[in-house]
């Protein structure tokens, strides 16, 4: 059953009879408009409240000139212009870009790497899976934190085993201080976070490939990495899309991992869009840049949510 | 290479990459338990470091007695809670009528749902900050219990309208031929059936407003009133960072998740996926 493309029965021929208004009204409203109505609004008051009505004053604030507790004073299209040049904004936009797709992409490749592990034949599977899904139920800024600890200059484990226990690096490296690796080191926080999904959705994705076509391969004398390639593959196509945009989605926006690791540092080389955005409102309390700001990442957020929104749309009409 | 031999290389490799994801998650938790355990000085020394050694209880008497930290608790309690049960009420109707009653507005309001629960924080927080400002709610718990619906709400009705889809329209129609009203039919047959979906949903929302950092980092100043998340990444920005007792803190924070988390890992796996990848 598709969502809205649901049939209501015919008219049926026009009757002279009182009432046949109201009836024609009732009609249009639907059979079960009144519970209907009754049960949705209050998402409707809510969704109101607390995404369109901000959501619009989002945009009159981008086009002001605002101070944190000043009223706010129209200039147009001006932070916009003025952002479009600015070298902190471009290279955050730059920043946000390649964590989102350093992440999506080692995401991706661990994710399918736990499905087929998942889908092998392993003892204690199911523990196995809820193990490894942790890292996504757990808290992101207790996760933020561990690194944090881990990545430590002199202190931290990671310098500790590194240099002392395997001798690889002569001597510590300050992983989140280094401008050379600052980057990598909060993206494999969010990867460590957020693979998990990718393996979860992906074997669940797995299992409902229908077993005949392994054994019709099998039969045909496809070895298991042609498996992989012609039958595993294909059949998770929509829900890789779908595991793809929504992290990217999430990727993009994420705020706890950067502002905890980094704060945007050393010297903006983590500065992400979010952190951006957040040091710009409550640091530098230029409200109506902040916001310009965060309305630059809505047109490619808007297209990635439409696309995504269709394929999940269908994925419930089954 | 005969076949039991590739199929051995298989269980191999299937083992070897298991073990490697395997350290890889459970490490930093590791990590984090017991660095919890160890003093000041064992820290310091870089001795004995995958071993607290002696093993202290130090961090925890210190946590709990010298921080915020049980009223960072107890505040993330009161909002996780409040928005789960919101959340939940207002989610399960919702869904129930867009995913089974007939009525104008129906396709559209699914998709406002969607979009609602695919729309990031991190472009609603100033404006959202303002509207709670300007309802004088900022700086209180009950700001946070008033803007945590904005994620959980879409969240838990498109998970639960996936579910209601799930449960065969027959036994409804067998209960309305039996004279019961649709809303009956809602009540007494749907909502039982249900159970362990909204509560899957419910724990979920929960887990959600628990984590929760920017709009907690936004919305309060007040030191007593943060949230755990907050709090505890306000460890940070003192010169002096106490691993141990924030290390501490940060076991305390996800023991409630886990707990959930294993209580309803099977309701919890297959809600996550019903939510996003169905079909």
């Amino acid at each position: 059953m598709s969502v809205g493309a649901r049939t209501y029965p015919a008219e049926t021929a026009p009757e002279v009879r009182p009432g046949a208004t109201v009836s024609r009204l009732k009609r249009w409203l639907g059979p079960d408009w009144r519970l209907g109505f009754l049960f949705v609004a209050p998402i409707v008051v809510l969704v109101l409240a607390l995404v369109a009505y901000p959501f619009c004053y989002a945009i009159y604030l981008s086009m002001t000139r605002k101070f944190v507790g000043m009223p706010p004073e129209f200039v147009g299209l001006e932070n916009y212009i003025r952002l479009a040049s600015d070298g902190f904004f471009q290279r955050a936009v730059w920043n946000s870009v390649i964590f989102t797709f350093g992440s999506v992409i080692f995401k991706l490749v661990l994710g399918m790497a736990m499905a087929l592990v998942l889908t092998s034949k392993i003892r204690f599977r199911n523990l196995f899976t809820g193990i490894l899904l942790i890292p996504w139920v757990a808290p992101t800024v207790v996760s933020a934190l561990n690194f944090l600890w881990i990545y430590d200059g002199s202190l931290g484990v990671l310098n500790y085993v590194l240099v002392k226990v395997l001798g690889i690096l002569p001597q510590g490296v300050g992983w989140l201080s280094e401008a050379g690796t600052a980057m990598a080191a909060v993206i494999f926080v969010n990867i460590w976070r957020g693979f998990p999904f990718f393996g979860i959705s992906f074997l669940a994705g797995i299992k409902a490939i229908p077993g005949e076509l392994y054994e019709a391969a099998a039969v045909d004398g496809a070895n298991a990495f042609q498996r992989f390639v012609h039958v595993t593959l294909p059949g998770l196509r929509t829900i890789v899309i779908i595991v793809v945009l929504l992290s990217t989605i999430w990727t993009f926006n994420d705020f706890a991992i950067v502002y905890i690791l980094t704060k945007g540092g050393p010297g903006g080389a983590t500065m992400v869009l979010p952190v951006f955005t957040y040091e710009l409102a409550f640091g530098a309390q230029r409200l109506g840049d902040a916001i310009a700001v965060a309305l630059y990442m809505l047109p490619p957020l808007a297209i990635v949510i439409i696309v995504l929104a269709r394929y999940m749309r269908r994925g419930h009409a089954r | 290479m005969s076949k039991t031999a590739l199929v051995r290389l298989q269980t191999a490799l299937a083992y070897g990459v298991l073990s490697f994801l395997l350290v890889l998650v459970l490490f930093p938790f590791y990590w984090m338990t017991i660095t919890s355990f160890k003093n000041e000085d064992q820290m310091r020394s870089l001795d004995s470091m995958f071993w607290p050694s002696p093993f202290v209880l130090d961090n925890y008497v210190q946590l709990l007695t010298k921080t915020d930290f049980t009223a960072w608790f107890g505040n993330s309690v009161v909002v996780a809670v409040s928005s789960t049960l919101v959340a939940t009420a207002i989610g399960t109707i919702g869904a129930y009528a867009l995913a089974r009653l007939r009525f104008r507005g129906r396709a559209f309001m699914s998709s406002a749902v969607l979009i609602t629960y695919l729309v990031p924080p991190a472009i609603l927080f100033i404006p959202l900050y303002a509207q709670i400002r300007a309802l004088g709610l900022s700086d209180s718990l009950a700001g946070l219990i008033a803007a945590y619906p904005s994620f959980t709400v879409p969240f838990v009705t498109w998970l639960l309208m996936g579910y209601f889809e799930s449960i065969p329209v027959e036994l409804e129609e067998a209960a309305m031929i039996d004279g019961a009203t649709r809303f009956g039919a809602f009540h007494r047959v749907i909502l039982p059936l249900a159970g362990p979906g909204v509560l899957a949903a419910a724990l979920y929302a929960f887990t959600q407003a628990w984590n929760e950092f920017l709009y907690a980092l936004v919305f309060i100043t007040n030191v007593k009133l943060r949230t755990l998340p907050v709090g505890l990444s306000g460890f940070i920005t003192g010169d002096v960072y106490g691993w141990g007792y924030l290390m501490a803190g940060a076991v305390l924070t996800t023991l409630p998740v886990i707990a959930v988390y294993i209580y309803l890992q099977k309701y919890m796996v297959e809600g996550l996926t019903a939510g996003s990848v169905k079909g």
